[in-house]
């Protein structure tokens, strides 16, 4: 005990006595505990998501992807409706099954109208998923056609006098609008669920005829399919039987090939989904892997930079302490003994920059959240503080172990008879090689952070293929309310003295959609048939949206342009339908330019269950290619169809202010419809918010890297600093003998040159290697020689940065009068 | 070679003032051997540090080569420093990381003589005080009297014409010590100017004349007779 307070006081003098070196030291690792902690943090939210289910383990969800010839495979989160039926019966190891539906709705209550996402789902949903019963009864709620479960926020929302339970509520879901019976209140889910449930009624199958595809059709997936297996069962082995099932169960397709040869149905665990589940037809933002473990590499290397600084400053300084060290041998410590101390010393310092690390992690945190757009927080009395400090110890001893055996090593009657710098080779070198090492991370994450950043401007300002800036999308249009006032809308808006155009569609620029279609030009074989986008818009679009046309011309009001509709068609009154393609179609069909392409005939199959029927188009037009969606995937071949009776947006071309066209449509709006809520979005804000979660990331990784190079940059300062203490005399010989400051200058500053010009040979090929296969996930992206001039850039920066860090502590040693230097020797 | 005329060097520390020298006046002719003598703390390193240039004068005049140099800048007697001046150390002052070899050319990198002119000299200064066979050593590895020859040769591979060295022998024992006495005295005889600050009067006998301090004042030159 005695020894140990001996052992704490000494230490403690030291961090004291030598307050330059403790400071860079404590504030190097509190910059980087708090950088892996917050990290950490991060991590963990991505990883836990859906973990929390008592069942996680044996929860699963079933995709759904298509195999178009010529198309790359589509996988979607969703799978077709009526699997649900048909999996129950051939798996009896699959105990529940059920679907998801989020619907946009809207929530009636004495005559105001509120917009919630409502749950469609089976009766088997609340036996998958554990859900919290705050009140009520949750089987026989979903098991009512009329019942209502919703969360708790929900149940405060409408009934804030907390009696929810057993109260009616009006809701309109398009196809259906009635009444509801709340049955039970469940707890909100936590964040970290790619299940964002607050509200759930049963499906009704009957009462979705009229979009039939939504519950009932094999090649429309609209419904998450999440099952259940009985614990000890294979998923492997579910999915390996997968094609039998789908030829099995699958409607016919009228395709002479296996179903299974097209269709692919595989399952993965609920704990999966939220980073490396299929993206199309998710409901919710997911994470995603990369990510995950680019950070978690990020956090480790910072933590090593901040060791490094801990080893090089303490050896560093080890020539310094030779003397006490010899002195406290002499005085018949034993190794043990100083090993111990200066291990013990150096964990007090981690110990000082831990509590400095909570603090910093503590004011972090609320623009963390904001900038990930999470809700994380730092939990005390959990395992948190438990990683906390095991992550401090280990630095702690790690970064003091080395020092602890080179100091503890030295041989007392060398030091104290000559008095010698006790600096060997070896430490030299390897202190050296660590800032290398130290410098070539920095750059290598500045260089990632330039091409991140490069890439996402790119994204941003590449043309488009029209007109992004002020154009209003106005949604919600499909809604059974909006529906008969469209036209009307379209006329009002159309009279606003600010407007220019006004159109409807069923895309938006940065809603992200996935819908296709089949078709074939007359001298394709009958079943082999190209996949192409599909879109429909209304008249005007390509006006609205400054697309210019590349050959012949839009749709035109005062042309039959309409399409034939199915009961025509199957009536025998059909007729030619015109289409416009874009330029990938064209490519793809074979024509031989766009020119080419007018005029020419294409075939669609339509109707029902295997009914043999024809939509024949005749292309009026061919357009640019449009990139309404994602840069990341490459263009479709896509066809935008005229389509007068269905809509989910207006798009407004207007000029003058964007909140005062916002007042004028919304006040049009709110007179005509007024039980649906007025939704807008400006289409730059909307492309913008595609990139939303990229860029948050994108400025955790700017913020991260900078901080590693801070780190870094610590540690050469104290580095140069204790260089020049240990040279001064070196340097004062060197005056006497004609040096300028100049040259001194120059001879300390090359001392640092060097490393950082080493760190750059190895940090350009990783960081260009490692870049080049992060831009391939682009289907548009910058070239991969500017990756290279970005690494030109962060090495000329690092080489900066490393001089301006030496540059001060070399300039008052080589100013300094050499007989200060050579005096007391 | 060099005059000092009324020098008087004050430290100014915490208020308090310490008179280093006081109205020093001393002539040094060229190709002298003079020997500084007295107590410690009279301003004996002092009076060397300011004949070297490495400090500057309170007041007084200071002719070297009939040139006032009191007043000069430090860059300007940096250059004349290393055009006419060599030093040696009690303590050597050699630089630990450099071979002998190296320690010695360091006296001529910053002279724009070219590499092989360098190497050249170096080889011939260390054939001159005998240490040749050591040349690719370290300092550590040398024993005092070698150090300090390695010390004197750096001092004069510049062909400077005046070597200034303080307490040279201080650290070494007779036999060194003499050993290096005569290496100074051989220097001398070519025509180097040497002044040395000793406290062994035996060493100061191998000077033509010897100057004797007490707190900052010359108190007596003596000429050494024979010749
Ligand atoms: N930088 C300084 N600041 C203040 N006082 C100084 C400084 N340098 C020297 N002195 C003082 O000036 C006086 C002369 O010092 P100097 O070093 O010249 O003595 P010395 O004769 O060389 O002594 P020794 O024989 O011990 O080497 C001493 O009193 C000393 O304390
Ligand atoms: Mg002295």
């Amino acid at each position: 005990m005695m020894l140990f307070k001996n052992y704490f006081i000494s230490a403690w003098r030291n961090i004291y006595n030598h307050k330059l070196f403790s400071m860079i030291n404590i504030l190097g690792l509190a910059i980087g505990l708090t950088s892996c902690m917050l990290i950490a943090l991060f991590v963990r939210d991505e990883i836990s998501y859906d973990n929390f289910w008592a069942n996680s383990k044996n929860i699963y969800r079933m995709h759904q992807t298509f195999l178009p010839s010529g198309r790359p495979p589509m996988e979607f989160s969703a799978s077709a409706g009526p699997i649900v039926h048909a999996l129950k019966k051939d798996f009896p190891q699959i105990i529940h099954a059920s679907r998801e539906a989020r619907k946009k709705s809207t929530f009636i209550q004495n005559g105001r109208y509120f917009d919630e996402q409502v749950t469609l789902a089976d009766p088997d949903f609340i036996n998958i998923f554990d859900f919290s019963i705050i009140a009520g009864d949750l089987d026989n709620t979903i098991n009512d056609p009329n019942g209502l479960i919703i969360n708790h926020t929900l149940a405060n929302k409408y009934f804030p006098n907390g009696n929810a339970l057993g109260q009616t509520m009006t809701i309109n879901a398009d196809v259906f609008e009635r009444d509801f019976k709340i049955g039970a209140i469940i707890e909100d889910m936590p964040n970290n669920s790619q299940l964002n449930t607050v509200a759930i009624i049963k499906i009704v199958e009957e009462e979705w005829k009229s979009q039939e595809w939504m519950f009932d059709s094999w090649y429309s997936v609209n419904t998450h399919l999440y099952f259940s297996l009985n614990p000890g069962s294979d998923i492997d082995e579910i999915n390996k039987q997968m094609p039998a099932f789908i030829d099995r169960n699958f409607e016919d397709s009228g395709s002479d090939d296996p179903v299974s040869s097209f269709v692919i149905l595989n399952s993965q665990n609920v704990k999966e989904l939220h980073l490396s589940g299929p993206s199309i037809g998710e409901y919710q933002k997911m994470g995603s892997m990369t990510t995950v473990l680019t950070f978690s590499a990020v956090a480790i290397l910072i933590l090593i930079i901040a060791s490094i600084n801990f080893m090089n400053l303490s050896t560093a300084r080890a020539s310094s302490r030779a003397r006490e060290v010899s002195l406290r041998k002499v005085m018949g410590a034993s190794r043990k003994n100083l090993i111990t101390q200066f291990i013990g010393e150096s964990v007090l310092i981690t110990l000082i920059a831990l509590f400095t690390s909570i603090v910093m992690v503590e004011m972090a945190l609320p623009i963390y959240n904001e900038i990930i757009g999470k809700e994380l927080s730092f939990e005390y009395a959990s395992f948190d503080t438990i990683i906390m400090l095991l992550l401090a110890f280990g630095v702690g001893i790690l970064g003091g172990i080395y020092p602890a055996l080179v100091l503890s090593g030295f041989r007392p009657a060398e030091i104290l008879k000559t008095n010698q710098s006790t600096d060997n080779n070896v430490s030299l070198k390897l202190r050296s090689a660590l800032v290398i090492f130290q410098f070539a991370v920095s750059i290598t994450l500045f260089v990632s952070t330039a091409v991140v950043y490069g890439q996402m401007i790119y994204a941003k300002n590449k043309d488009l293929g029209f007109n992004k800036e002020n154009l209003l999308i106005i949604k919600n249009l499909y809604r059974d309310a909006a529906v008969e006032k469209r036209q009307l809308l379209v006329d009002e808006y159309k009279r606003l003295p600010n407007v220019i155009s006004v159109t409807w569609s069923n895309d938006a620029p940065g809603v992200p959609t996935e819908n296709n279609t089949s078709l074939r030009t007359p001298d394709m074989p009958e079943n082999k048939n190209l996949l192409i986008g599909n879109r429909t818009v209304g008249y005007d679009f390509f006006e609205t949206y400054d697309i210019k046309m590349l050959s012949g011309r839009t749709y035109d009001i005062n042309k039959n342009d309409q399409r034939a509709e199915a009961e025509e068609i199957r009536a025998g009154k059909g007729f030619v339908s015109s289409l416009i393609i874009n330029e990938t179609a064209v490519n793809r069909f074979g024509f031989k330019n766009p020119e080419d392409a007018i005029g020419k005939i294409l075939y669609r199959p339509i109707g029902n269950n295997g009914e043999n029927l024809i939509r024949e188009y005749q292309i009026i037009g061919v357009a640019p290619n449009v990139y309404l969606d994602t840069l990341k995937k490459e263009i479709r071949p896509e066809m935008f169809e005229l389509m007068t009776k269905y809509a989910q947006f207006i798009s407004v071309r207007f000029t003058g202010s964007p909140t005062a066209i916002v007042e004028e449509t919304r006040a049009i709006w709110e007179r005509e419809i007024p039980s649906i809520p007025f939704e807008y979005n400006h289409t730059i804000d909307q492309l913008d918010q595609q990139y939303q979660t990229e860029q948050g990331e994108m400025t955790m990784f700017a913020a991260f890297s900078g901080l590693a190079i801070l780190i870094a940059c610590l540690g050469l300062y104290g580095l140069a600093s204790f260089t020049a203490e240990r040279r001064t005399k070196e340097i004062g010989v060197r005056k006497v003998l004609g040096a300028r400051v100049i040259d001194i200058i120059k001879l300390l500053v090359w001392q640092f040159t060097k490393p950082v010009i080493i760190a750059n040979l190895i940090a350009w090929p990783v960081a260009y290697y490692t870049m080049s296969i992060w831009l391939e996930g682009f289907a548009y992206r910058i070239e991969s020689i500017l990756i290279l001039g970005f690494c030109i850039l962060s090495g000329i920066a690092a080489l900066l940065i490393a001089w301006i860090t030496v540059a001060g502590n070399s300039m008052r040693v080589a100013m300094a009068n050499p007989i200060k230097a050579l005096r007391y020797e | 070679m060099l005059k000092l005329q009324d020098l008087t060097k004050a430290y100014r520390t915490d208020e308090v003032e310490t008179v280093a020298l006081n109205n020093v006046n001393i002539e040094i002719e060229t190709g002298e051997f003079v020997a500084i003598m007295g107590p410690s703390g009279c301003g004996k390193s002092t009076l060397l540090n300011i004949i070297g240039m490495l400090d500057t004068p309170s007041s007084g005049h200071y002719f070297f080569k009939d040139e006032d140099v009191a007043g000069y800048s430090e860059s300007q007697l940096g250059v004349i420093r290393k055009q006419h001046i060599g030093f040696i150390f009690q303590s050597f002052n050699l630089i630990d990381e450099l071979t002998v070899a190296e320690n010695i050319e360091l006296a001529l990198l910053y002279h724009d003589i070219p590499a092989a002119e360098r190497k050249e000299r170096v080889a011939a200064v260390m054939d001159k005080v005998g240490i040749a066979h050591r040349a690719k050593h370290m300092p550590s590895q040398l024993s005092g009297g070698q150090q300090q020859r390695v010390a004197v040769a750096r001092a004069v591979v510049g062909n400077q014409s005046m070597i200034l060295a303080d307490e040279p022998t201080g650290n070494l024992d007779t036999a060194h010590g003499q050993e290096v006495m005569e290496m100074l005295q051989k220097l001398n005889e070519e025509g180097t100017t040497i002044v040395m600050v000793t406290h062994s009067p035996s060493h100061a006998d191998y000077a033509r004349r010897t100057i004797n301090l007490l707190d900052g004042h010359v108190v007596t030159e003596s000429m050494r007779s024979k010749i």
